[in-house]
Formats: structure tokens, sequence, C-alpha cells
């Protein structure tokens, strides 16, 4: 993205596109998984050599293998780009994979994998991303976890910290953006979360909304009616990306100008969107699939996406996943990793979760700017937001928390 | 204790007590070991950093706001309990078995669920909100803070203080009051000289439960954003400030002490009651309408509130949530879990409860004292302490559902016991002494006289435990094997991803299944008044 009008426009394009995209898609994927199941079998045995390779053709209707001529498992949409699983090795064993990211968002997507392969099965432990954490820490090495899959970099940046994890395949690494995994290969990130201004149409129009995070707290316009979630770990990471980027001075008088300004206080971001479609409050901080999910429900509820520009109220955060220490068959694990790297696996991030694939080539569904239109800041090493101890501690001198 | 009188030299001789000390002794140390962990974590903070932590401003703050809390949430469910429990027991109140069923039930809602729906329905712009705008109202008093906190866990938690109050006064002998009435005592002064030391000890117990509960409980006072204690610990641990996390958890453990000796001194003496004989009953007469009025109001804000939620998530399609349809497997795993928690809770604290009740031991008391401690650490903290042993002590036993009942039993021991020790106590020790010398052995004059005597306070116990345990969640998360939902779960999963409808059909669920258990409750106490 070169030009700021540019990406205004293309922005607004995006905003302007049909809404119930996403819902009509995630309503179609019942009767294909269906079909998946049963034909999967055959699909899943044919591969392992071709890594990296482009597109392999149909091989009859619905079936995970079709991909750049085929249809998306997960509903109605070509997929054009990106690895298909046919083309990945073999699962085969016993897979324990705690997950930090729900069993509603992500639940579908690990059986179908598991369904693929009539030698695999995965155990899966469904928890917050912390707790898990604090699980497998707590566990030491008798913990029981062979993955771990987390909804963000800050949770898998811990447990690298405290050195539980293993380096994963180049090959596997090399499937996204080098900024979008570990530079020491530790994780890999599996889909985007852009950190994005939701405002209530009513309200605000679009170029109502700064397009610098340090002109909120002299914005009147959101005097009272301003709200963040300041426990959520997406609105921690965002803070420490500011202290990594501005510095801590800046960071705290930002914050002591947002509490000025009346900031309101909320406990996760799904319910910061709702109040701010509900009118309750006319602007927010919130990560961008929760406005997905919010219009979802509500296709005609006011409210839309506004993005600061290249600083940290845009960071592009991932969710992603490593293999543990204490696995058992670690090119199982990384092998299972690799899954979620697939083609059908990104394409089910994009029409399920709203999330934004980070294989290139496969795109983002509903009211969003593509990747490349997306101006996150430049430089910042997403390692370095799983530093929370001392946004915490900001936080709480600053009277936040 | 105050029954000591009764007992003769030859039970004295007993060898019953030695078996009941080990017994006891042993439950307490059960329950105190996930401390260990604590304690172990804690340690590895480091002595200047861990002092740092606790002399830092915030922390003093919490701390008092925490104490705050348990205050207010304590008196206000005594101001709440106790006059429910004596209108529906003591008075000529219309349709009192009905109300004693709803004002009861409030306990089977999880306050996290309560909370949730009293920000969703009072909050700014909220159901309530919405529905009054057409007659221009424009904003709601605030409900988030201290104040709303308080709300939502007294009208979550004043049913511990109700029950125990309640069963109290069922064992009140009424002849009593009749003297001190003949004694020209008019009824407040009959009721404070009469009544107010009889129930005393029950209200102790019900409102140490309540202040215990509120001390641990961090759904409430996160979703109210008010900053306990709790609410701390949870964004250390939420920041993988783990060391900080247990530290601060030490701290609670001490307001927890400091809790349990304070209510030791508040309830003192107990007596005896060999049944009450209640025939009198205190005619309301202009204040039966102010009564009704209070009964109503109180079931209205606690279970409309939270139904009606509760009813319009039922039509909230916005969701799909894939695999998330409810499954019976769920419901079936709740009510197995919680069951054999109730069961192994009641068998836990038979020795426990007998002990305290009977004997003058310090063992007795100090083991009823400990098992209080685990009911007031939060479950997260109680769940990662298990897991640690989990994995290092029990490793067979790890991610199964046997160390998931464990900590249940850790965490809701003291309901069973309370309830039993309150038995024990309502039984005349002449009883099993006759049976003595009928020729019967201690142990079966215990099985065939005291046992038969505390069977409905052991159920009643048996399903507190059962109605908790099916509401727990933070345990349940960290310790359930790897694919093992219960409603709670269920419930978590289907909320936390923002799928509301998906998590009204079990959330109704559970509150069916806790009520019928609640039915077990109140129709087994007060067995001794026909």
């Amino acid at each position: 993205m070169s030009d700021d009008s540019d990406a205004a426009s293309s922005r607004r394009r995006f905003l302007a596109a049909a809404s119930t995209v996403g819902v009509a898609s995630v309503a179609g994927c019942n009767g294909l998984l269906g079909g998946n199941t049963t034909s999967g079998e055959g699909t899943g045995t044919e591969s392992g050599s071709n890594e990296g390779g482009t597109a392999s053709s149909s091989d009859g209707g619905g079936t995970v293998g079709q991909i750049g001529s085929g249809r998306s498992p997960f509903g109605d949409r070509q997929l054009s780009g990106g690895v298909s699983m046919s083309e990945m090795p073999d699962l085969s064993g016993e897979l324990t994979l705690y997950s930090g990211r729900g069993e509603a968002l992500v639940g579908e997507l690990i059986s179908f994998i598991e369904d693929l392969y009539p030698d695999f099965t995965v155990r899966p432990r469904y928890n917050s991303a912390a707790d898990l954490v604090n699980q497998i820490q707590t566990e030491g090495q008798n913990s029981p976890a062979d993955a771990f899959f987390s909804v963000n970099a800050g949770a898998l940046g811990a447990l690298k910290d405290a050195g539980r994890t293993v380096e994963l395949p180049q090959e596997v690494l090399d499937m996204v953006r080098a900024e979008f995994h570990d530079p020491d290969g530790q994780w890999v990130g599996t889909s985007g979360r852009a950190r994005t201004v939701p405002y209530n149409t009513d309200t605000f129009s679009e170029s109502d909304i700064p397009d610098d995070i340090f002109a909120f707290p002299d914005t009147e316009a959101f005097e009272g009616s301003i709200g963040w979630a300041p426990t959520y770990s997406s609105f921690q990471a965002f803070i420490t990306a500011m202290r990594v980027l501005n510095g801590e001075e800046e960071t705290r008088a930002w914050l002591e100008g947002m509490q000025e300004l009346g900031v309101q206080e909320f406990s996760d971001e799904f319910l910061v969107s709702q109040a701010v479609a509900d009118g309750e409050i006319d602007a927010g901080f919130a990560n961008h699939y929760y406005i997905q999910r919010v219009l979802a429900g509500r296709p005609n509820a006011p409210i839309a996406t506004a993005f600061t520009e290249g600083d940290a109220g845009a960071i592009f955060n991932v969710a992603g996943a490593l293999v543990l220490d204490t696995a058992e068959d670690r090119t199982l694990a990384s092998n299972f990793v690799r899954h979620l790297l697939s083609a059908e696996a990104q394409d089910y991030f994009a029409r399920t979760t709203f999330e934004y694939p980070l294989v290139p080539g496969v795109d983002p569904i509903g009211e969003l700017p593509s990747i490349d239109e997306l101006n996150p800041p430049q430089g910042l090493d997403l390692t370095q937001l799983s530093d929370l101890e001392g946004t915490v501690r900001l936080l709480r001198d600053t009277g936040v928390l | 204790m105050a029954t000591d009188q009764g007992t003769t030299p030859e039970t004295a001789d007993d060898p019953l007590p030695l078996g009941l000390t080990v017994a006891a002794a042993g439950v307490a140390a059960a329950v105190l070991l996930p401390l260990v962990w604590l304690f172990r974590t804690a340690l590895g903070v480091g002595t200047t950093e861990a002092v740092a932590l606790l002399a830092r401003p915030t922390t003093l703050e919490v701390f008092v706001n925490s104490a705050l809390l348990v205050a207010g949430v304590t008196g206000a469910s005594i101001l709440l309990g106790v006059p429910l429990a004596y209108l529906t027991v003591r008075t000529d109140l219309p349709f009192a078995r009905f109300w004693t069923v709803v004002v009861s039930l409030p306990l089977v809602i999880p306050s996290y669920i309560g909370a949730f729906a009293f920000v969703s329905a009072f909050g700014p712009r909220g159901a309530f909100q919405r529905l009054l705008a057409p007659l221009g109202v424009e904003s709601l008093p605030e409900i988030y803070g201290f104040h709303g906190a308080v709300l939502v866990l007294t009208l979550y938690t004043y049913p511990y203080v109700y029950i125990t109050t309640r069963a109290a006064l069922k064992s009140l002998d009424t002849t009593l009051i009749d003297a001190a009435r003949t004694l020209r005592h008019d009824r407040r002064e009959a009721f404070r000289h009469v009544t107010l030391p009889h129930i005393r000890p029950a209200v102790a117990a019900g409102a140490l439960l309540v202040a215990l509960y509120t001390l641990s409980d961090f759904g409430t006072p996160a979703i109210m954003q008010f900053d306990a204690f709790t609410r701390v610990i949870y964004v250390e641990f939420n920041a993988f400030g783990r060391d900080t996390a247990t530290l601060l958890s030490l701290q609670l453990v001490g307001l927890t002490v400091f809790i349990l000796a304070l209510e030791s001194k508040v309830s003192g003496d107990e007596r005896t009651a060999a049944g009450g004989r209640s025939s009198d009953v205190v005619p309301l007469g202009r204040w039966k309408l102010p009564a009704l009025c209070l009964c109503a109001g109180v079931a209205g804000l606690a279970l409309v509130v939270p139904l009606g939620i509760l009813l319009t998530w039922l039509g909230d399609t916005s969701g799909i949530g894939q695999g998330l349809a409810f499954r019976a497997e769920y419901a079936l795993n709740s009510v197995g879990v919680s069951a054999a928690a109730a069961l192994v809770a009641t068998l836990a604290g038979l020795p426990v409860a007998y002990l305290a009740a009977k004997r003058d031991s310090i063992v007795g008391t100090l083991a009823e004292r400990a098992t209080y401690v685990g009911y007031a650490v939060p479950g997260v903290v109680l769940g990662l302490a298990l897991v640690f042993l989990g994995t290092t002590v029990a490793t067979p036993i790890y991610q199964t559902t046997f160390l998931l009942v464990f900590a249940y039993v850790v965490r809701f021991l003291p309901q069973a016991v309370g309830s039993l020790r309150a038995s024990f106590l309502r039984v005349d020790p002449a009883l099993p002494e006759a049976a003595r010398t009928l020729g019967r052995t201690p142990v079966g004059a215990f099985r065939s006289v005291t046992l038969p005597l505390v069977a409905p306070g052991l159920l009643g116990g048996a399903a507190l435990v059962f109605l908790t345990t099916m509401k727990e969640l933070p345990a349940t998360l960290l310790l359930r094997p790897s694919g093992f939902k219960t409603l709670v779960v269920h419930i978590w999963t289907a909320y936390a991803s923002g799928y509301f409808g998906q998590a009204a059909v079990p959330a109704l669920i559970l509150l069916g299944v806790s009520g019928l258990s609640m039915l077990v409750i109140l129709s087994q106490e007060g067995y001794d008044v026909r």
C-alpha cells in the first residue's frame, strides 16, 4: 500500500460490500462437510511429496483435494491459492492439542482434519489461551500436550520464553510471510487479526475517526462515549505494541488522556462492539472480526470498521500454533500445524471466524480490506508482544486496571 | 462445645474417637494439600519482589476493596436472608410454601450468569432501558461498580443465610417464646432474647459461606467492573504472571483465615435443641402486603432478570456456532460428577462434622475450619494447584474425573460439613447413649440411632454440594478430561465465542436440574417439625 487515498477508496469499496456473505457461507457448510467425511479418506492417502505446489485438479464434487478450480469444503466459494491438505503429509497417531481458540470457532476444522485420516485422533482441550499457558507451565515436563493453538502471539511468545517450544520445520514456516512467524521458528501464525476502531454509523462517518491513534485523547467527539476492554489480551497486546513503538512515556500519556476523556470499560471486545452497535457508546477499540460477528447476527446494525494508519492502533496480530517440547511425536505435531496452513484451513478461518488468512492467495471475507491494503506499523516484531507484564504494570500505574 | 456434659465415661473410652480423629485429620490434610503448590510457587517470587508487590498502593487498595465487598455482601445477605426466613417459617405469610421455594431458587443461578444478565438488562442501553425508552427514560442508574457487585452477589448468595436460618427457626422450640411472653416481653424482646440467640450460629454459618464465596468469586467483580482481589489475580494469570498471581492468592488465603476466626467468635456457644415444637404463628396483620412485596421483589429481581435474558438468548440466531449443538451427554456428565462430588463430600464430611459437633476436640475444630480454606480459594487457583499435584504425584488420575471430583470436594466440602454439623448438634446425646446401655456397640448405636436422625441434614448437605458443583466453572475447565463437557463448560464455550443463542438451552437445563436439587434441600431440613 503506497498511497493513503488509494487505501481509503479501496476500503470504502469493501465496506460497501454486502455484509451477509459471511452468514450465508457459514450456513452452507453443514451439508458439504458431511460429503467430505466420506470421501476424505481417499484424498488423504495420496500425497506427501508436492510441497508448495499450487493446484491439484479436481477428483470429484466437494472433496478436500479440490484446489485451484475447486471449491472450499467449508462453503460456497472458489479456492484459488494455497496448498491443499491432500498435498500434505498424512497424519497418523494421537495428538493432544491444547486449544486457546474456542471450540465453537475451530472445533469443526479440527474434526475435519481428524476425519480425513483413518489412523489419526485429536484429543482437543479447549480453554482460554492464558489458562492453557499457565496449565502447560504448571504441568512441566509431565504435560500431555503435543501442540498449542493460540488466539494471539503473546501466548505463543510466553511459551517460547519459558523454553517450552521446539523449532518448526522450515517448509512450514515458509508458508507464511516472515513477519507472521517467530524469527527463531518457534511458532507460526495461522490467521490474522487487525486492530480496528468500531464506530457507530448513526453518529460518525468514517472520516470523523482520526487515522492517528494519538489523536484520540484530544478528540472531543469521543468524550464519554468511547469504550475499551483493558483486561482483554488483544487490548493488552495493542498497548504493548504502543510501548514498543512509542515508548513508555507516550503510552502513559495516551492512557491518561483516554481516561480523562471518560473512556468506558468492558470485559471483552465483543461487548465493546455490541455496545457500539447498540449506541451505548459511539466508538471503541476492538479486533476486526468482532464487528463482523456483530454484523453476522444483525446485518443492519449501525456499526462499521475504521483503521488508524501505521501505528499501534493498527497492529496486525496473529493467531498461531506451536509444537511443545513435551510432544510425543514432534513430526506428527508439526504436520498438524502445517494442516492449519492448508488452503482449506485458511479458507475456513476467512469464512467462519472472519479472520485474515495468512497464506498468500486466500482472501478474507466480509466488509474487510485485503491484507495488503492494511496499514500496520512498520518494524514491529510480534514476538515482542509477549511482554504483557510491563503493560499490566503500566495499566495499573495509570489506574486503568 | 456445650454438649460434653452428656458424655458418659463409657463413651469417652470408645475406640471411635481415635479412628474418627484420624479420619477427620486425613480429610483436612487432603483438602489443604493443594495449598502446598501455592506456597511453593509464591516462594519462587523472591522476597524483595514479594514485599514490593504486597506493599504496592494498588495491592492495598484491592485488599480494602475486597474487604468492603465481603462486608457489604455479607451484611446485605443477612438483612435479606433472616427476615425472609422469619417470614416463611414463623408468620402467617400467604403461600408460605411457594415463597420458601421461590426465594431459595436464586442459589441455582451461577452468579456470573446473574451478573451478565444484570449488565444486559440494566446496563446503559440495556434491555430494560430500551423497554422504558418510549416512556422517555433516557438513562438508568449506573449498574457497574461497587453497588452493582454487591447487588448481584447478594441476590445470588443470600439463600445460604436464608436456608441455614430457616432450618434453625424450624427447630426453635416456641414454648420458649411463649414463656418469654408470659414474662411480659413483647414480640420484639422475645425475638431478641429467645429467637436471636437460637438462630445466631446458623446465621453465622450461612454468612460465612456468603463471605467466602464473595471472596473467591471473580466472574461477578469482573463483569461488574469492580477491582476486587480476584480480578487482580485474574489479570495477572492472563498476563502469564503466575508467580504474582499465586502470591496474591496467598494473601487471599490470609484474609480467609481472618474471616474464619471472626466467624468462630461470632457464632459463639451453640446449643443442642431437641427438636422444636412450633405451633405458634405470628400474625402479620397490616405487614402482610409489605412482606409479600419483599418476597416477590427479591424473587423477581433475582430470577426474572436472568430468565428473561436467557429467553431472549433463545431467540438469538446470530451465531450458527458449528459443532455447538447441545448434547444430552453434557447434562449427564454434569449430573454424574456432581452426584459423585456430593457423595464423596458427604462421606468425607461425616467424621469432620461429627467430631466438630460432638467432641471437645482441637482436631475436630481445626479440621472443620480447614475445610473452609479450599472454598475461599478461587477456582482457577485451586485448579492450577491440582494440575500441579496431578502431574507430579497423581499422574494416573490427572485429567480424569477422579481428580475433577476431588477438586469439587476440596471446594465445596464445607457446605456438607456445615449442614451435617448442625444436624449432629440437634441430636439429643441421650438417645445414642440409651442404645449403648441396651448393648449396642458405639458403631451400632451410631448407625441405628444417630445416622437416621442426621439423615435429613446429610441429604441436605449433599444436595447443596451437588447444586454448587453443577455451577462450578474455572476448576472444571482446567481439570476435566479432554473432550469431557459439562453444562457449564458448554455454556462457557458458547458464551465466550459470542454464540449466546447456543448458551441458552444448557443454561435453562442447568437451572432446571439445580432447581430440583433445591427442592430436595427444602424438603429435608426441618424434619423435626411436621
